[in-house]
This record gives structure tokens, C-alpha cells and sequence, in this order.
């Protein structure tokens, strides 16, 4: 008897409290700014804020290569496996490919923290976690940190995600010192942005270290050496050009504290280990013609970026040492591109990539690293971008890539037919 | 004598300048807003120069500079700024500014909204389902907005709260002087035509019918098939085409031979550093601008 009428009694209780609620709010508003419908709001928007915030990110790319494309010179050290037949670039098999499709949660998580996450389905091979992190909302100072999973902010296109790219494809810089998505590792960042009138930020990151210099790509004979392996520092300055012109300008770097490698061949083991850094600069420059739908907009945008591993090679064959030296791999990479609005809803861009300008790799050779020639990749691009949410674009690559046999005339041709469409939230734009 | 008079004006002046509270407005008519009602002892930058569609902007590191250094952002709100606003806040770290702080002001969310879509998707165009955010062009809208703005402000600074209230009352007590003067102005417009839904409140408030829309979808460009859509509608009525400052005069010009209908070029935004006053004059442009094409006579409805 009691259970039943307890619920009763609370609802009622509810009812009187939020009517007693209302006549209060009725009975103290004084407020003139408070309309006469009662709207007294902060903020209004589509959904309800207590919602995430989703969107999805469709991306698609039909593909056509004149050639297979064999990777530059100096970077292949995955090249052994037999799993990228007929995959020229990474996700872009010849034909139809689907690639990466991203789902963005994001949400105010209390009055401390945002949240973010970013998942991504590659192709049909399954779902990663792009980024998954906290970020802080109410540090003072100008203070922030980011924990979790997430694109490090070094260089600038780094932490962009694969629809905000001018290309269909990442900077082969980008692709080969840092990995297939760039550097994106599980630790924390602080940033700092002064309260200046000139734009300067500042930051650091701690990193596990799970990609490229920090890699710890062991099996039977080594041993992992523990987290974090990887520190990063970045610092973006950008002056006031006033409403039409924008810039920035970055550099970054990042030490790591081990760095492990280990192949078998049949009875024969190949090891590296040792440490490495990374230094870059990066700058963007941004124009604004005021034309509207981008017509006659500026974005150029260049990166240069050298990594340095310093590691001791040994070779073991049925458990003799067969080969043993120390050595360095000095490799580094630039991309530049320009993009233009040549007309309203429609920009083209052009792009130049260069890897291995300097080009010490790990590949041993006679009591030391082998030294290749640079490789180069030209791409031009036409863009439509109907509305903010989708864009059609036809690109075309010209690869110049060098071949570790020191051959350089397999030059290669691809055509690359790619939509990129946002569904549901509304698309908000870094810097 | 005269030096150290000047010398303890300047030193006035700068300590009064310190003590300002530091508005980041969105636009140039929030700007104008948060001048008005802030007067001496606020100081407002603007984000968006006048002659922009304050839907597409993009991100500059300077708007971040901005507001990092803000105790208020001004903004339209209703998601019209959502491309940039969120991003370039986001990176400003400024926790006085985020949504539901103080520092945060949105001029839509303090007034009821025409229009509401809330059954909209992205297939009707760029929509705002939650009504039209475009208030800026509806004076007694902003008016009201700027009460609630000075109750923001007062929040702030207490100290001036009644001055904020004051100054606020009086824009708004301006609006109301001026409104049957635009009224009178408008009485026998025919219509007007406009490029987007911007000045929808404006022609409601002035009771100046819409009899169409330039852009087929809100956010898509003037397609071929719409405008002679237009032309086939609107053959034979009065009325006149108003084109944004932004937009390009190609598709107007089409409208102004295939129907003969005046075509008039206007901001909605007052200049950079624009005062009530020049918002009040841009208002009257605007009623001027309906009443370019008035109803033919002998036939009053």
C-alpha cells in the first residue's frame, strides 16, 4: 500500500515544487531583458546541448594508376609483406575504394571538461579510435590540457583530420616520418596562449610513443621498453594582418627515448635500437578575397620537417652475430601547396612533395645505414564544394618516386575521383 | 600648469581605460550594440568586417587573440555564427567566455525567434531550425536584446550597471521614436525580393510582404532554373530586388531586365565603429529601399 502511494505522493510533491518553482520565477521577474514569452537564455541552438554533438564523415575515391606504385626510396621498411599488392597509396586500391568514415562525438562534459571523440572505419577492416580526449574548459590563463587520444599539434596539418586536407591524400612527409595518420599517440598536452595582442601559442606533449621514432616494433629477442617514449614540443606565432590576410607560423620538435625494431627472416634476425628527435617548421598563409562561397581565396601552406634515429644495428644468424655497427638515419620531407577559389564554390590547388632530400634510411648496409636519392610527388587538384557539408574533387598525381635499386624511371600517373560529405553537426573550422 | 593638467587627464583617461570592460562582438552591429550600451566604459572589437555573410567566415588566429583577452563576447547566436565562432573560442581558452558564463551573450537567445524550422533537414538549405537568427535587422528586437545586454554588462560591472540600464533604455526609446517614421515610409511598398532571409523581420515589422527569395535553398547561390522560376512568378507585380553587399550583381541584373524592378545594393551591417545613430539611418535606407516599388494606384490592398 505504502509502495503504491509513494510514487504518487512524489509526483505530487514534484508538481507543487516545479509549480511553486515557476510562480517564484514569475514573481521575480523584474529582469526587462526577460521577453514576454519567459525567454531567458543564454544560448540557443538546433539540438539540446545535453546531447553530444555527432557528425559523420563519408569519404570516397575512385582510383586509377597508370603504374603500380612502389613506396619512395629509404621509407619501405614495411615493404617485405606481400599485403600491399595492388595498394598504391595507403586505403586507395585501384578502382572504387571507400575510405576512412568518421563518426565525431563531442560534448561539454560538466563545467571542467569537453569531450571528443573520433572514431574511424577504415575501408572494411575495422573500426580505430582516431582520437578519443579531455580537453579543459576553465583553466585560467590562458592554460589548456588535453588528455587522452589524439593528433598531436605539431606542424599544421598534423592534427587535421583527413576532410579538412586541400588533397585527397596526406603529405608524404607527413605519411612516412610520422605514420598513415600522422602523429597520433595516447598521452597529454599542455598549450599555453599568452594574453598578448600578437597570437602566440605554446605547448607540450607527453606521448607513449606508438608510431615511427618511437615505435617499439618488437617480437622474441627484444624487449619493450615502457611508455612514454615521446616528447613534443610545438610553438605557433601569428601575426595581425588585419580581416582579410591571416598567418602562421610553427615550429616543432620531439624527442624520443627509444626506439626498437625487429624483422626475422627464416633463422636470420635483423635488430635496431637506439633513440631519435624531430624538428620542423611550418607555415600557412591564409587570404580572404570577402567574395562569397571562396571565390578568390588564398591558402598557401608549406611544411619542412627532419627526423634523426640513432640506432644500433645487429644481425644475428643461428645465433651468431653476424653483423653489428652503430649508425645514423638523417631522412626529411617538405610539402608546398597553394589553393585558390577560382570561382564561387569552385578552388583548384597544386601541391609538391619531397622526400629523402636527405635520405640516410635504416636499411643496413656495409657497416652502415644505405643512403638513397629523394623521391617527388606532384599533384594537382579542382575542387566543387556545393555547400560547407560536401565536396567533389578530381585529382591528379604525378609520382617521381626513387627506387631502391637507385632507379629512377618508373614515373607514375593516377587519377583520383573523391566525395567528401558531413552529416549532422554543423562543421566548425580550425585555423 | 597646462602640462601637468594634460598629463593627469591622460592619467585619468588610462586608468579609466583599464577599468573597461572588453568586448569581443561578433559583428559590427553588435559591435554598435555593445557600444551603445556600454558607451565609456567598455572597449569592443568586431571579429567580422561589415561587408561579410556572417555565416561563412573563416577562422583567423587574431579572433583568438581577441578573445582570449574579452570579458564579453557579443554575438548574433541562434548557431548564425557556428562555423567560427565555436572553433576560434574553443582555441582562446578563455573559460569567462564559454556558454552559460557570464562572458557569454547571445542577442538571438534573448528574444523570440520568427520562422522556426524545428522539422527542418539539410535538404531545405542552411536552416537555422531553431527560427530566423538574423535579428540584427529588427530594431526593437535589438533594442530588447540590448536591455538584456545591459544586464549582462551590469553583471560584470556592477558599479555601472545603471548607467548600462540607462543607456540601453535610451536606444531603445529611440527605436520607438523612429518606428512610425519608417512605418509612414513604407505604408504603399509593394515588396521586396531579397537575396536571403536577412531582413524578414524588418519587412514584417514595416509590414512589407516577401514575395520571394533570390536564393533557392538558404545558403545556395542563385541557380538559373530558380531565377526564371522567379521571373515567371513575379511578371507583371510590383516590387523591389534588395542584393547584399556581398553577393555578386550578375543574377540581379537579370530580375532588373526580365522584370524592370528597381535593384538596390544595402548593408545589413553598420560600417566598423558604426554608432546607434548610423545603425538608426541604416535602418531608414533599408524602409527606403521597400519603398521603392509602391503598390499601383487605385488598388490599396
Amino acid at each position: 500500500m505504502n509502495a503504491r502511494i509513494f510514487p504518487l505522493a512524489a509526483m505530487t510533491a514534484g508538481i507543487l515544487l516545479v509549480g511553486a518553482a515557476q510562480a517564484n520565477n514569475e514573481a521575480t521577474n523584474t529582469n526587462p531583458a526577460i521577453d514576454s514569452t519567459g525567454v531567458d537564455r543564454a544560448r540557443i541552438s538546433a539540438g539540446t546541448q545535453m546531447n553530444p554533438t555527432i557528425s559523420v564523415i563519408l569519404d570516397g575515391v575512385y582510383a586509377n594508376f597508370s603504374r603500380e606504385v612502389e613506396g619512395p626510396a629509404g621509407f619501405g621498411s614495411h615493404d617485405h609483406g606481400d599485403d600491399h599488392d595492388h595498394e598504391h597509396e595507403h586505403g586507395l586500391e585501384e578502382g572504387f575504394s571507400l575510405r576512412e568514415t568518421e563518426i565525431s562525438v563531442s560534448a561539454s562534459i560538466d563545467n571542467y571538461l569537453d569531450g571528443v571523440m573520433t572514431l574511424a572505419i577504415e575501408g572494411n577492416s575495422g573500426i580505430k579510435v582516431e582520437e578519443a580526449y579531455i580537453l579543459t574548459r576553465s583553466l585560467p590563463a590562458g592554460l589548456q590540457i588535453k588528455a587522452g587520444r589524439f593528433l598531436s599539434d605539431i606542424g599544421y596539418i598534423n592534427r587535421q583530420h583527413p576532410h579538412d586536407w586541400q588533397f585527397a591524400d596526406r603529405p608524404l612527409v607527413s605519411e612516412l616520418l610520422f605514420g598513415e595518420h600522422g602523429l597520433q599517440d595516447n598521452g597529454m598536452q599542455l598549450s599555453w596562449l599568452p594574453s598578448t595582442s600578437f597570437y602566440s601559442r605554446y605547448g607540450i606533449e607527453i606521448l607513449q610513443g606508438e608510431t615511427t621514432m618511437a615505435s617499439q616494433d618488437v617480437h622474441e629477442t627484444l624487449e619493450e621498453d615502457h611508455g612514454p617514449r615521446l616528447y613534443t614540443a610545438f610553438a605557433k606565432f601569428a601575426p595581425d594582418l588585419g580581416m582579410n590576410h591571416a598567418a602562421m607560423f610553427g615550429f616543432s620538435g620531439g624527442i624520443s627515448t627509444s626506439f626498437k625494431k625487429e624483422e626475422e627472416h627464416d633463422d636470420e634476425v635483423e635488430l635496431w635500437e637506439g633513440d631519435g628527435w624531430f624538428a620542423g617548421i611550418d607555415a600557412v598563409y591564409k587570404y580572404n578575397s570577402g567574395k562569397p562561397f571562396g571565390h578568390g581565396n588564398w591558402i598557401v601552406q608549406g611544411e619542412y620537417y627532419f627526423r634523426e634515429i640513432s640506432a644500433e644495428f645487429t644481425e644475428i644468424e643461428n645465433q651468431i652475430i653476424e653483423e653489428q655497427f652503430s649508425g645514423r638515419s638523417k631522412q626529411d620531407g617538405f610539402y608546398l601547396q597553394a589553393l585558390y577559389g577560382f570561382a564561387p564554390r569552385w578552388s583548384t590547388g597544386l601541391r609538391v612533395d619531397g622526400v629523402g632530400l636527405t635520405n640516410t634510411s635504416l636499411e643496413p648496409g656495409n657497416d652502415a645505414f644505405e643512403s638513397f636519392d629523394a623521391s617527388y610527388r606532384y599533384a594537382a587538384q579542382v575542387s566543387f564544394a556545393p555547400t560547407e557539408f560536401s565536396r567533389l574533387r578530381l585529382q591528379v598525381n604525378n609520382y617521381d618516386y626513387a627506387h631502391d635499386d637507385g632507379d629512377h624511371g618508373h614515373d607514375a600517373w593516377g587519377v583520383m575521383l573523391q566525395y567528401n560529405v558531413s552529416l549532422g553537426a554543423h562543421g566548425a573550422h580550425q585555423f | 600648469m597646462k602640462k601637468i593638467l594634460l598629463l593627469s587627464c591622460a592619467l585619468l583617461l588610462s586608468s579609466t581605460a583599464h577599468s573597461q570592460l572588453r568586448v569581443v562582438a561578433s559583428t559590427t552591429n553588435m559591435a554598435m550594440l555593445a557600444n551603445t550600451v556600454g558607451g565609456t566604459q567598455v572597449s569592443v572589437t568586431h571579429l567580422a568586417p561589415p561587408d561579410r555573410d556572417a555565416h561563412h567566415l573563416a577562422v583567423r588566429p587574431s579572433m583568438m587573440t581577441a578573445l582570449r583577452q574579452a570579458d564579453l563576447l557579443v554575438s548574433v547566436g541562434a548557431e548564425l555564427e557556428a562555423g567560427w565562432l565555436m572553433p576560434a573560442l574553443q582555441g582562446a581558452g578563455n573559460p569567462k567566455l564559454n556558454p552559460g558564463q557570464l562572458g557569454y551573450f547571445e542577442a538571438a537567445a534573448q528574444v523570440t525567434l520568427i520562422d522556426p524550422q524545428p522539422q527542418a533537414d539539410r535538404s531545405q538549405g542552411d536552416v537555422h531550425p531553431t527560427g530566423n537568427p538574423h535579428i540584427y535587422l529588427d530594431p526593437p528586437r535589438l533594442a530588447r536584446a540590448g536591455l538584456a545586454l545591459a544586464e549582462a554588462m551590469a553583471a560584470l560591472a556592477p558599479e555601472h550597471g545603471d548607467y548600462f540600464r540607462h543607456n540601453a533604455a535610451s536606444f531603445a526609446e529611440q527605436v520607438d521614436t523612429q518606428l512610425p517614421h519608417w512605418q509612414s515610409l513604407t505604408q504603399n511598398a509593394a515588396g521586396v525580393l531579397l537575396y536571403h532571409a536577412d531582413a524578414n523581420y524588418l519587412a514584417r515589422l514595416l509590414s512589407v510582404p516577401v514575395l520571394g527569395y533570390m536564393e533557392p535553398l538558404p545558403g545556395i547561390p542563385p541557380s538559373g532554373r530558380h531565377l526564371s522560376q522567379l521571373v515567371s512568378n513575379l511578371k507583371g507585380k510590383a516590387g523591389v530586388l534588395i542584393m547584399p553587399t556581398y553577393q555578386p550583381a550578375r543574377a540581379a541584373t537579370l530580375i532588373e531586365q526580365e522584370l524592370g524592378w528597381p535593384v538596390i545594393v544595402l548593408p545589413s551591417n553598420v560600417a566598423a565603429g558604426g554608432t546607434s545613430d548610423d545603425y538608426l539611418a541604416l535602418i531608414k535606407r533599408w524602409a527606403q529601399a521597400f519603398a521603392a516599388a509602391q503598390k499601383p494606384a487605385g488598388n490599396p490592398q
